[in-house]
């Protein structure tokens, strides 16, 4: 009987695996294929942010006549040529990419006056701060309700939780930023606008005053957190009722395995596959939510920079801002689907997360 | 003394139709190295009655009955009586009784290694250590006829074929060497040649631990080749129980007959008509009284099988039956 | 099921009433099936009569707004919604009724304060004539819902910083806020429909091409991609061109879910016998698509598309609310809210919040709509 056994095991195996070698290749692999996407966004990014008619020198030149000021044709014409804006969209878009590539410049920021990048590198911190607690919010009070709600179905903490969930995500983050300031105007006096007091953007965030930074931090990453919160939390609870009701969770049951175990080490590594795959989507719409909230609630952070510069026809450091935004999503996307691949065994051997 | 003694189960579920009675009042006990078959169509209440051996079914269900099993210390415990979350029943659990489940496919989570998976069970119950369990790990799956087993214990659920998988499930079950098996249709998703092999290997290996073996299943020719004795079901209640070969030979509840008229056996005409019995088994809501077959029976006697529920009783030879035309026969022969 | 009815006669009629029915939903289309298992699900069946509503009274919006969208009155700026009345201060029932309105100002802050003026009385009037307009642009017509005569006010919801009723720019609102969702949803229905059943069915190149562009605008973020886009849009142009071009930026970003759903189904269901069959039958490429491989999945095309209806209110809403979209004269709820952007505004005049609830409806009733949709198209539940 052995025998037997022996030729019918054997051919599903061939040689041994090595587990190191289909993850490496699979992250060169995702590395390589990122070269095209961002070379067509930026194309895309730079033909969307010329869209708009005229350029930066006509909208401002026809800002000045309609204060009187009059502007020699010449000035403009020498203008125009310096900054290469009498060319075809896609030849300025070439110098673009090529300045990019050979000498990390971004371009010129007509509108403040300064090169793009400075300004970008200014902001980005806090950007990138404020995001990444957000998102951190997001995660670390969206999964653990998650699964309390999936484990407790039915339940009134679960009734709860699927209310807040809905209407969290029904409330478009910058009209909670508004009711949250008003709230925090009325009760404390103060709109709390702005990550940094006056007294901070004088001397700087040092120890004493951190405290109060970090209060100030708190309602930005909550409004812009929650929506994406309560679509995590909702996912989860769906993911994870999902895992409780499969053939597998019985199956630990019936080894004499804890309810514990069970939810934490057989569940919730199957729950979380998705929440770890909508990773680069939630810091999209991160991005999309602080945006607009910062615009609202007059942030430090990169959003207001971009609706002046859109409204401005601040092309360069508009399209910049823009590929920033999304360079980052797509390295989101890329440390997701490795994290993705390193729990789930399947991907792993496959190769791609799809 | 039996391994296991089930007295009287009955599971409940409310829902908001009404009440849901799946498993009514069965009764049945199983020795050391014997094997029952449980028997019946799909729905009929087999699948639950094994899970309520375990204390596994779902949340909403409610046991009601006695299970009384006795433990390797020579103890009797009714499972019933557990809190089906606590660490009694957990103890319990793959330790002393396990259970195959119907689809290896689905059976193991795909997130973890085979090895991992076994591996858990003796770790539960057995060592802590992590080497020797490992060892009886390996040493189990290379008796369940898994080839190559060092090898197998570091991969996945999906580098498994199907055949491979149920020898694996099997291979958890029988790590922690349980005395009573429950093998919850164990051979359905496998071909025919696999299905030899997977039934073998359990009698073998019933041999040798001398365990005994609660056989769900509704294939007949199964029962015929594994179990000692038999437990026909329908409509959540045993409706005949006997030695496996006496209900071969003689079927004596109509359904039990209907049953043995829809195999196929070598030699019948092949223009005749397999025999099929009429209809489905009936949802278990809301029962009224009288016997559950009534509506499908070709044998039913009016005014009494729709009225009163037939009792099962001993035919002789541990015969039993629950079927009023039956014990009527029965008497007038008398 | 059938065999059992000829061979079971003694059912009684109910019984035979009921295999009748359980057999109807076995026989029952997908279709069938879906709308059945929707009725029973009660959020869904409430959230279908809400924006039933909602939907109704944007279609007749001028008929439920007592006024129109250029109407202002100077002298009852920012007045709080107006209070409505059943019994007079003497305790005499005359229906539903308002007192006139006078406003002073607060000798020390110089705040405008509005009070009722008890002697005068107005009874709301029903099916009263008041401004013409023209419904859907084809019939003239003067009549509103409710008015008050002549001399008296009525605001709902309050007036606005130029002493417009802000009920019926909610109203009239919502027909832009309603229905730019729906129009975006349509176009990126067919742009995902389209792009994705071409990526799927060929394959190849265009495959690829297609599959990169999804990445990068799902690699973007939504907001600032739809700002940048509709910076582009230039200014003063007419409000229906707007609208349109509003609605093309909205689907420029829907589509790509839609296509990538689209293609797995076409991957899919490409190697199914019957396709094959209906190609060596000389079918084809287009209507095998159309004909055979969209009914297949359209149940969960248009869940899908549901359950993206919410984004692109919010969208709709952040834009105008940012002024980047729908503009002065035309209105939607995201417009009205941006006057709530300031502190002392929301403070001062609440009630300038109101769309905002509208918004959060008609967002959740969508919602779960969607859900309940999902729910009856899965046909393993």
């Amino acid at each position: 009987m052995a025998q037997s056994m022996a030729t019918t095991a054997n051919s599903p195996v061939g040689k041994p695996v090595r587990k190191s070698h289909p993850m490496l290749l699979f992250v060169l692999k995702r590395l390589v294929m990122l070269i095209p996407t961002v070379l067509i966004m930026s194309l895309l990014i730079f033909f969307i942010i010329q869209l708009p008619p005229g350029d930066y020198l006509t909208s401002y030149v026809a800002g000045l006549k309609s204060e009187g000021v009059v502007v020699d044709a010449s000035v403009l014409a020498n203008l125009e040529e310096q900054f290469g804006l009498d060319q075809p969209w896609y030849i300025q878009y070439f110098k673009w990419i090529v300045n990019i590539l050979t000498k990390f410049d971004f371009g010129y920021s007509f509108d403040l006056g300064k090169r793009v990048w400075p300004i970008i590198a200014d902001l980005l911190p806090m950007t990138l701060l404020v995001s990444l607690v957000t998102m951190l919010f997001q995660y670390l009070v969206s999964i653990p309700l998650g699964i309390y709600s999936a484990v407790k179905q039915y339940s009134v903490g679960d009734y709860v939780l699927t209310t807040i969930g809905f209407l969290g995500m029904a409330i478009p983050n910058f009209l909670f930023a508004i009711l949250l300031m008003y709230f925090s105007f009325v009760w404390t006096g103060s709109a709390m606008i702005g990550l940094f007091s006056k007294e901070m953007l004088q001397n700087g965030v040092h120890w004493y005053n951190l405290g109060e930074f970090l209060t100030r931090l708190l309602i930005p990453v909550i409004v812009i957190g929650t929506s994406g919160m309560c679509g995590t939390l909702r996912a989860m609870r769906a993911q994870m009722l999902d895992e409780l009701g499969r053939q597998y969770v019985l199956c630990a049951r019936a080894k004499g395995v804890s309810e514990r175990t069970i939810i934490y080490k057989y569940c919730l590594r199957a729950a979380i596959n998705p929440t770890v795959s909508g990773l680069s989507g939630s810091l999209a719409s991160i991005f999309s939510g602080s945006t607009i909230s910062a615009i609202v609630m007059n942030l430090e952070i990169i959003g207001p920079t971009l609706y002046n510069a859109l409204l401005a026809q601040d092309m360069y450091l508009a399209g910049t801002i823009l590929l920033v935004m999304g360079v980052l999503i797509v390295v989101g996307t890329l440390l997701s689907d490795i994290a993705l691949a390193w729990l789930d065994p399947r991907i792993r051997f496959s190769g791609r997360s799809e | 003394m039996p391994i296991i003694d089930i007295k009287d189960l009955c599971v409940n579920i409310q829902l908001d139709e009404g009440m849901l009675t799946p498993v009514q009042g069965v009764s049945f006990q199983i020795e050391a190295g014997q094997t029952m078959g449980l028997v019946g169509e799909s729905g009929c209440g087999k699948s639950l009655t094994s899970k309520a051996i375990l204390a596994i079914n779902d949340k909403k269900c409610r046991q009601t009955g006695e299970i009384l099993f006795e433990t390797d210390k020579h103890e009797v415990v009714d499972i019933n009586k557990l809190n089906p979350r606590g660490k009694e029943i957990r103890d319990i659990r793959g330790r002393q009784i396990s259970m195959i489940f119907q689809e290896p496919m689905v059976a193991f989570s795909p997130m973890y290694t085979i090895g991992n998976q076994i591996n858990e069970c003796t770790r539960l119950h057995i060592t802590k250590d992590k080497k020797q369990s490992k060892e009886l790990t390996l040493e189990v799956m290379k008796k369940v006829g898994i080839a190559n087993a060092e090898k197998r214990y570091d991969q996945f659920p999906h580098e498994f074929s199907g055949g491979m998988l149920q020898r694996a499930l099997i291979a958890m079950a029988l790590v922690c060497k349980p005395r009573l098996l429950i093998a919850d249709e164990p051979t359905t998703a496998l071909d025919v040649t696999i299905q030899a092999q997977i039934l073998e290997l359990m009698q073998e290996l019933q041999k040798e631990l001398n365990m005994a073996i609660l056989f769900i299943t509704h294939d007949l020719g199964t029962v015929a080749k594994m179990c000692d004795y038999v437990s026909v079901m329908y409509l959540g209640r045993v409706v005949e129980s006997a030695r496996a070969c006496d209900v071969y030979k003689r079927p004596l509840h109509p359904y039990t007959q209907g049953l043995m008229g829809s195999v196929h056996k070598i030699g019948t005409l092949k223009q005749e008509r397999l025999f099929s019995i009429e209809g489905t088994v009936p949802l278990a809501l809301n029962l009224k009284p009288g016997c559950g077959f009534y509506d499908r029976c070709n044998q039913r006697i009016e005014g009494l099988c729709n009225v009163v529920d037939p009792e099962l009783c001993d035919m002789g030879d541990g015969h039993c039956v629950a079927c009023h035309r039956c014990k009527k026969e029965a008497t007038v022969h008398e | 099921m059938s065999e059992n009815l000829q061979t079971s006669p003694k059912l009684t009629r109910k019984q035979l009433k009921a295999k009748k029915k359980e057999e109807s939903y076995y026989l029952a289309s997908q279709w069938q099936l879906m709308a059945h298992k929707l009725a029973k699900h009660k959020l869904a069946r409430f959230s279908m009569m809400i924006l039933g509503i909602l939907y109704f009274i944007a279609l007749f919006g001028n008929f439920f707004a007592p006024s129109d969208l250029t109407s202002y009155d100077g002298s009852s700026k920012d007045m709080p919604p107006t209070a409505i009345h059943w019994i007079t201060e003497d305790g005499r029932f005359v229906g539903p009724f308002v007192y006139g309105a006078t406003m002073e100002r607060d000798p020390k802050t110089y705040k405008k304060v509005f009070a009722e003026d008890k002697e005068k009385i107005y009874p709301i009037r029903f099916f009263t004539h008041g401004k013409s307009y023209q419904w859907l642009g084809l019939i003239e017509s003067d009549l509103h819902l409710f008015g008050v005569d002549e001399g008296g006010k009525i605001f709902l919801f309050g007036t606005d910083s130029m002493g417009r009723d802000l009920f019926s720019r909610i109203i009239l609102g919502s027909q832009v806020s309603l229905t730019i969702p729906f129009a975006g949803t349509f176009l990126s229905f067919i742009l995902g429909l389209v792009l994705g059943s071409i990526s799927g069915y060929f394959g190849g190149w265009i495959d690829n091409l297609i599959q990169r562009i999804i990445e990068v605008l799902n690699s973007l973020p939504s907001l600032p991609l739809w700002m940048a886009l509709s910076a582009a849009i230039p200014a003063g142009i007419p409000p229906v061109q707007m609208y349109l071009l509003i609605t093309v930026i909205l689907s420029f970003i829907g589509w790509t879910g839609l296509a990538r759903v689209v293609r797995g189904k076409f991957m899919s269901l490409k190697n199914e016998d019957y396709v094959m069959a209906a190609r060596l039958a000389g079918v084809s490429d287009i209507k095998i698509i159309f004909k055979h491989l969209v009914p297949g999945f359209m149940s969960y095309l248009i869940v899908n598309l549901t359950l993206g209806i919410p984004s692109m209110i919010i969208g709709e809403t952040s834009m105008s609310f940012l002024g980047l979209g729908i503009q002065a004269p035309a209105t939607s709820w995201g417009v009205l809210l941006k006057d709530a952007q300031q502190i002392q505004n929301i403070a001062n005049y609440p009630w300038r919040l109101l769309p905002l609830i509208f918004v959060v409806i008609a967002v959740l009733a969508f919602n779960f709509l969607g859900d309940g949709l999902r729910d009856a198209a899965d046909p393993y539940k």
